[in-house]
């Protein structure tokens, strides 16, 4: 098992903030970061499972050969997806499970499950295309398709850092200039997010996460520069979002999306002030003083198992749902549901945690 | 059409003559069937829509986005086809002879304001709409989001679309026996009516309508066999109300007259 580190603790951190915000009206959710920031935990979370990807790839000096390296993230894009197809059916099974044990069918339609009952024919082949996707349950199915793609991600990096920032920045800008996203079906729509905007974000954590050369090295050497630059974005983020502030495509020239603060497309806007976000506060948890290390241990366990806690964390946030529904919300039943929340996602990292130690499965890693 | 309705007669009387100036035909102005009769007053909270009558004085084709939830996107129709802003679209069609209406349908069943707003503005970004229906407060009156939190979403989306110069319609939530005594249904309702009286936009009472409609005619009832969601009917009296309210309040001036009695 690794030691608590940088990127685990905030992988954690935004595993937690993104359970309560995933229980929408939770007393809880006035105190996460979005409160104060015109970007969330899903960019943080993207972000670093590109930097993650680095420690998948390797540093330059060690390389990986070309083929097993794909092979291992393409297998690493299937584990997810069948991370996303057992989480969908399992919070079927719970909201159907709810509508049945209650009496109350009209529960059927939640978290865009409706169409699954409804249209069951259409949306089951939404569902496997990904083109479905349950509500909050959209963040793994980016997932699923930059990993896919991650092995372009890493060939490009081998050749140039340079060239695929350029080419990976060129795909983000004329994604929001053309404003072209996949479409969901049978519901008419597009998706959440929009992997062929997102996929900057996680390219962008991916080539931080290189010391040596390119994008990465180079923020290394001004990095004192780059957090004075970024202190005043993150104070005007702060406002807008305090204001609840947001400019209107009326008031922009085209192409809209590219001054906005849209979160489909990761707006210029809210990426900035991400990057800002990370230049300013990158570094600190080196620098946590001793009393938070209870803390720093519990979201680094969570961070070391992601994908798990994520998964156990998206179901139980559809039940807390249902159980607000039940018993109604409030600061003293909110409490319960994050202590819950806290208690199991902590277990389900530790369960992880046991199973990778123990002898019979060591070869085999998450 | 006017003369079937109790309520503001001086008002639609207005708008049907403004109708005709402008091209559309005052006789193809939307008749309630017989089934979704209910008064004017429990029909809509009315409120000018300046932007979309100039955007139908200016244009040949106006676009429609109907954003909300389940009862946006179909829970409970037979088809696709049979969804409020499928009907509506044939309504207006109709209505507003000589104009290409375009009704895009996001409804994302089960979803709460916050999201809704979110899709909202990519959707207002990309398609620049004419007019917005946002269809709303059922979810998050049974997720229990506190109403405080529900009026800031609503509000901030609504302060940012008035920026946006783009007309919205406030949909409301659904009648149902079931939740017309749980606090937080009719919190989250008394809400959305206070918004939309504040910030002088229109919204459709539909608790109100449908409740008129469910106590006056036993049958054939709105309901699909879930008892929550609307049937193919239920969604045709609420395409007509909406066209109703949205053409009746198409050409009224800023003044909002004094009509209704509270949410």
């Amino acid at each position: 098992m690794r030691r608590p580190n940088e990127v685990d603790f905030w992988r954690g951190f935004a595993l937690v903030t993104i359970f309560i915000n995933h229980v929408p009206g939770l007393f809880y959710e006035r105190f996460t970061s979005r409160n104060v920031s015109i970007s969330d935990s899903a960019e943080l979370f993207v972000f670093l499972a590109g930097w993650s990807l680095r420690y998948v790839v390797g540093p330059d000096s060690a390389k990986v050969p070309a083929t097993s390296l794909v092979f291992r993230l393409l297998g690493r894009a299937a584990q997810i997806y069948t991370a996303q197809i057992l989480i969908t059916m399992i919070a079927l099974a719970v909201i159907a499970g709810a509508a049945i044990w209650l009496e109350q069918p009209f529960l059927l339609d939640w978290h865009n499950a409706g169409p699954v009952f409804q249209d069951a024919a259409e949306t089951h082949v939404g569902l496997v295309l990904l083109s479905h996707q349950l509500g909050y349950f959209n963040i793994l199915p980016l997932y699923v398709v930059l990993m896919a793609v991650a092995p372009a991600f890493a060939i490009l990096d081998r050749i140039s850092p340079w060239l695929l920032f350029g080419l990976s920045g060129i795909l983000w800008a004329t994604t929001l200039a053309l404003g072209f996203n996949l479409p969901t079906w049978p519901v008419e729509g597009r998706w959440f997010f929009d992997p062929f905007a997102w996929q900057f974000i996680f390219v962008l954590g991916f080539l931080m996460a290189r010391t040596d050369a390119g994008p990465g090295a180079l923020a290394r050497r001004w990095r004192a520069v780059l957090r004075i630059a970024a202190a005043p974005v993150v104070v005007a983020g702060a406002i807008a979002a305090w204001l609840v502030w947001s400019p209107t495509p009326a008031s922009v020239p085209s192409p809209k999306l590219f001054f906005m603060f849209d979160k489909t497309y990761l707006s210029p806007a809210r990426l900035i002030q991400f990057l800002s976000v990370a230049a300013v506060f990158g570094g600190l948890w080196a620098r946590l003083p001793d009393w938070f290390a209870p803390v720093n241990a519990y979201l680094s366990m969570l961070g070391r198992h992601s994908l798990n806690v994520f998964c156990v964390a998206s179901v139980l946030s559809l039940a807390a749902q249902i159980g607000r529904y039940v018993y109604g919300g409030g600061i003293a039943a909110d409490t319960v549901v994050l202590w819950i929340g806290l208690a199991v996602m902590g277990y389900s990292a530790w369960i992880s945690e046991w199973r990778e130690r123990s002898p019979a499965r060591s070869s085999s890693r998450a | 059409m006017a003369r079937k309705i109790a309520g503001p007669l001086v008002v639609a009387g207005l708008s049907v003559g403004l109708l005709a100036a402008t091209g559309a035909r005052a006789e193809d102005a939307p008749a309630l069937s017989a089934q979704c009769q209910a008064p004017a007053g429990d029909i809509a909270a009315p409120a000018p829509l300046p932007n979309f009558a100039a955007a139908l004085a200016a244009r040949k084709k106006v676009r429609v986005l109907a954003i909300g939830s389940s009862s946006t996107y179909g829970i409970g129709a037979s088809s696709k086809s049979r969804s409020y802003p499928a009907q509506l679209h044939d309504i207006l069609q109709k209505a507003l002879a000589g104009e290409d209406v375009d009704i895009v349908n996001r409804g994302v069943s089960g979803e709460v304001a916050s999201t809704t707003a979110e899709r909202l503005r990519s959707e207002v970004a990309i398609d620049r709409p004419d007019l917005v229906l946002w269809q709303l407060g059922t979810n998050d009156a049974l997720s229990r989001v506190p109403p405080d939190q529900f009026e800031q979403t609503v509000r901030s989306t609504i302060g940012w679309l008035k920026a946006d110069k783009i007309d919205v319609v406030l949909v409301g939530l659904q009648y149902t026996p079931k939740f017309s005594r749980d606090q937080n249904y009719t919190e989250i309702r008394d809400t959305l009516f206070k918004i939309a009286s504040e910030e002088n936009v229109l919204y459709i009472r539909r608790f109100d309508a449908m409740r008129f409609i469910a106590k006056a005619r036993a049958t054939p009832t709105m309901m699909s066999s879930d008892d929550f969601h609307l049937n193919d009917l239920g969604y045709r009296c609420m395409a007509e109300h909406i066209a109703q309210a949205v053409i009746a309040n198409l050409f009224v001036r800023r003044f909002r007259p004094a009509v209704g009695s509270g949410p």
